[in-house]
């Protein structure tokens, strides 16, 4: 775990060094380019995320062990943080890139629906308990991944947006192309970590419940 | 925790401000000299005076759109750290709430 720890802040601080002092500067957007390479990197571990919880959640509907469900919420939760990055720095590009904060191209409307769908899984969860709970909000997870594919595509199945073609970000320069790998790497491994540490303290949490409910049982 | 998130916080600031590509502000003195030098070099004849007020319009301006940019850079890596910093402050926060009700078991579990 410390590893991890260890390798995700130097990864960090090296993307960090690489965005702000070794990427060159791109022709057209010139410094505003480099937000690109958090906002690219968290767009798609948002993917990996919400790819996490629909495995867990197909593995809990398969197997039911609780701690299967408690990964994918976990998965989830992080996913949301990842997404709102991306839905907070991309209007913030938007916004010198294409004089407007927010527009209702394909993109980005798809993945506003997934920040809701998600934020509805939570919603779920905390209006049901025990069995149901799980079972409901997995299935809602699942359901949910089906926009991912949809957000990834979008660009191709609607046509003359804003975002630019899949293939741009391999086509960057060298420099550029080697600080984004970074940086991708850096947030996948941010989210190992914080999916690691969350994991934990949700298995505590329904440890305690556990106990809590043996203990209030004995007194009674 | 907060140490870290505080550190952490910290060190990005140094990173943006220490490596960042900050734009160098000309001052007059060197754009007159650099004026000069260039019309020396180049043997023609021209109005330096009005050379030299052209020169300095033209670094404002650039200046001023780097500035800007600049600033939506910092906004949107200002925005993605705040997420972080919300995020594992509230992490820290639920641990402690869960460590507060085990130590409130424990005690309720040694009384009876």
């Amino acid at each position: 775990m410390k590893i991890i720890a260890v390798i995700t802040s130097l990864l960090i601080f090296v993307s960090l060094y690489l965005i702000f002092g070794y990427a060159r500067i791109e022709g057209t957007m010139l410094e505003v380019q480099k937000i690109f390479y958090y906002h690219v990197s968290a767009a798609l571990t948002v993917f990996v995320a919400f790819g996490v919880n629909c495995v867990f959640s197909i593995k809990y509907l398969i197997q039911r062990k609780p701690n299967d469900d408690l990964l994918a919420v976990a998965a989830a939760e992080l996913g949301i943080v990842f997404c709102t990055i991306a839905l907070l720095s991309g209007p913030i590009w938007a916004r010198y890139a294409w004089n407007t904060w927010w527009n209702w191209e394909a993109r980005l409307t798809s993945t506003l629906v997934l920040w809701l769908m998600y934020i509805g899984y939570f919603i779920l969860r905390s209006a049901l308990e025990g069995d149901k709970r799980r079972i409901y909000s997995a299935v809602l997870g699942i359901i949910a991944y089906l926009d991912v594919p949809i957000v990834y595509y979008a660009v191709d199945i609607w046509q003359g947006g804003l975002h630019p073609d899949r293939g741009t970000k391999w086509s960057l320069e060298a420099t550029m192309r080697q600080t984004w790998m970074v940086a991708l790497i850096a947030l996948i491994m941010l989210f190992t970590f914080l999916l690691i540490v969350r994991y934990r303290m949700k298995k505590a949490q329904a440890r305690y419940e556990i106990i809590r409910q043996k203990h209030l049982g004995e007194v009674s | 925790m907060k140490i870290a998130v505080l550190v952490s916080f910290l060190a990005v600031l140094i990173v943006f401000f220490f490596v960042a590509q900050i734009p160098i502000t000309l001052t007059s003195d060197e754009v007159d000299k650099a004026v000069s030098e260039a019309t020396t070099a180049s043997g023609g004849s021209v109005d330096e005076e009005l050379l030299a007020q052209a020169v300095q319009l033209s670094v404002a301006k650039l200046e001023k759109g780097q500035s800007t940019r600049l600033k939506y850079l910092a906004s949107a890596y200002l925005v993605i750290w705040l997420v972080f910093v919300l995020y594992v402050l509230q992490l820290e926060r639920q641990q402690q709430e869960l460590d507060k009700r085990l130590a409130q078991l424990e005690q309720e579990s040694d009384d009876a």
